[in-house]
């Protein structure tokens, strides 16, 4: 089979007959069981693809750090994020309260204000930075959140979208 | 769930005939088309992404970048080869980045065992799994890891699209990589072995395993 799109370099072994497809098909399964796709990744993924129209700058995880290594800091999980686009960084910090819920506090870089959105899988919450770029979510429920940084007026910048993460 | 049936999908002839029809309509713009690949060969790309090593956090900011760029890769791509190569290619390599950006493997508000890459099934899942399953999970396991990685991704890439992934996955190790038929070789072995229990009695005598 020729696929002129790629190289056309045939594969150097021979087609896999019934036996090596029916093997295949176990492997399939296997890890179908094993490690599947969380089944809502795919409605997700077409949700952030919507959104590419809205003149919006995607932001990139940079890192992330396990604040439970820090022992003697005394909270018990706390990590940290951060995401960059061209125009903005993001970082935040993911406390646990103590009921369950996670406590987000953000800043912005530059500093700026503007509007944050926090998509989780029930609502959309929204807060406002202040002049510092200083953001809280004080109670955030456990599962997949989105975080978007509204367009500003002051400074002029595009909305910034950063990847979900598992809070 | 849908996405489960699109996982069994590669058994199906026409599947790449469809894909063919759906990156031209996505290409023309058509919102739809690319939301329905994306539900299609998001299963595939999610076991690229785990068997690279990404925490499963990491495996969904993977595929939504993975995504995002190939709407600006569109124009590139005319086949369902080419499409499946370019996503598992483009999948592997921001998993690597990921990685290397030294994001943690594992998560700290999540289940550590869902997180860690190389996942198991768990103590019920085997008792319930008939022994055949089990004798291809431990098999696999005997595998090196370059032909796991290559045969988890073979086996949800669409049939028609073998070759050319398979081609590809294999090309960075040169000549003596593994290829697809060497890595089925073995697995075929080991499977043969432990039927037998005996190596030298292969239950498939029809196959020389060495090929």
């Amino acid at each position: 089979m020729m696929h002129p799109d790629l190289s056309g370099r045939p594969a150097d072994d021979e087609t896999p007959d019934e036996s090596d497809l029916a093997i295949l098909d176990g492997v399939r399964e296997l890890f179908q069981a094993a490690d599947p796709m969380p089944a809502s990744l795919p409605e997700q993924i077409r949700f952030w693809l919507a959104l590419r129209d809205l003149e919006v700058e995607v932001a990139r995880l940079c890192a992330e750090d396990d604040g439970r290594l820090l022992a003697a800091r005394g909270t018990e999980q706390s990590r940290t994020i951060t995401f960059d686009s061209d125009s903005l960084t993001i970082m935040i910090r993911v406390d646990a309260n103590r009921d369950g819920s996670a406590r987000i506090d953000g800043w912005l870089a530059p500093p700026q204000s503007r509007t944050i959105e926090l998509r989780t899988m029930a609502e959309t919450l929204t807060t406002d930075a202040d002049d510092g770029g200083r953001f809280a979510f004080r109670r955030v429920p456990r599962g997949t959140a989105q975080l978007v940084a509204r367009a500003g007026p002051d400074p002029d910048g595009p909305t910034v979208v950063a990847p979900a993460l598992v809070l | 769930m849908e996405s489960r049936e699109s996982a069994t999908a590669p058994a199906q002839p026409d599947r790449g005939a469809r894909l063919e029809v759906l990156v031209d309509a996505a290409r023309s713009g058509r919102e739809d088309a690319i939301g329905q690949i994306v539900t299609e060969l998001s299963p595939l790309l999610w076991q690229v992404a785990r068997a690279a090593g990404s925490s499963t956090s990491d495996a969904e900011d993977v595929l939504q970048t993975v995504w995002l760029r190939l709407l600006t890769h569109l124009d590139a791509i005319h086949t369902s080869a080419a499409l499946t190569a370019w996503l598992v290619t483009t999948t592997r390599r921001e998993a690597w980045r990921v990685r290397g950006a030294g994001r943690r493997q594992v998560p700290v508000d999540q289940d550590g065992l869902a997180a860690v890459p190389d996942q198991r099934p768990g103590a019920e899942d085997l008792a319930v799994a008939a022994d055949l399953r089990r004798e291809l999970w431990e098999a696999l396991g005997q595998l090196p890891p370059h032909c796991q990685e290559l045969l988890r991704i073979v086996a949800f890439v669409p049939r028609p699209d073998y070759d050319v992934v398979a081609a590809q996955l294999g090309m960075p190790r040169g000549s003596i990589g593994p290829t697809r038929g060497r890595c089925l070789a073995k697995l075929r072995a080991l499977l043969a072995s432990s039927a037998e229990g005996n190596p030298d009695d292969a239950s498939r005598p029809e196959r020389q395993a060495g090929r």
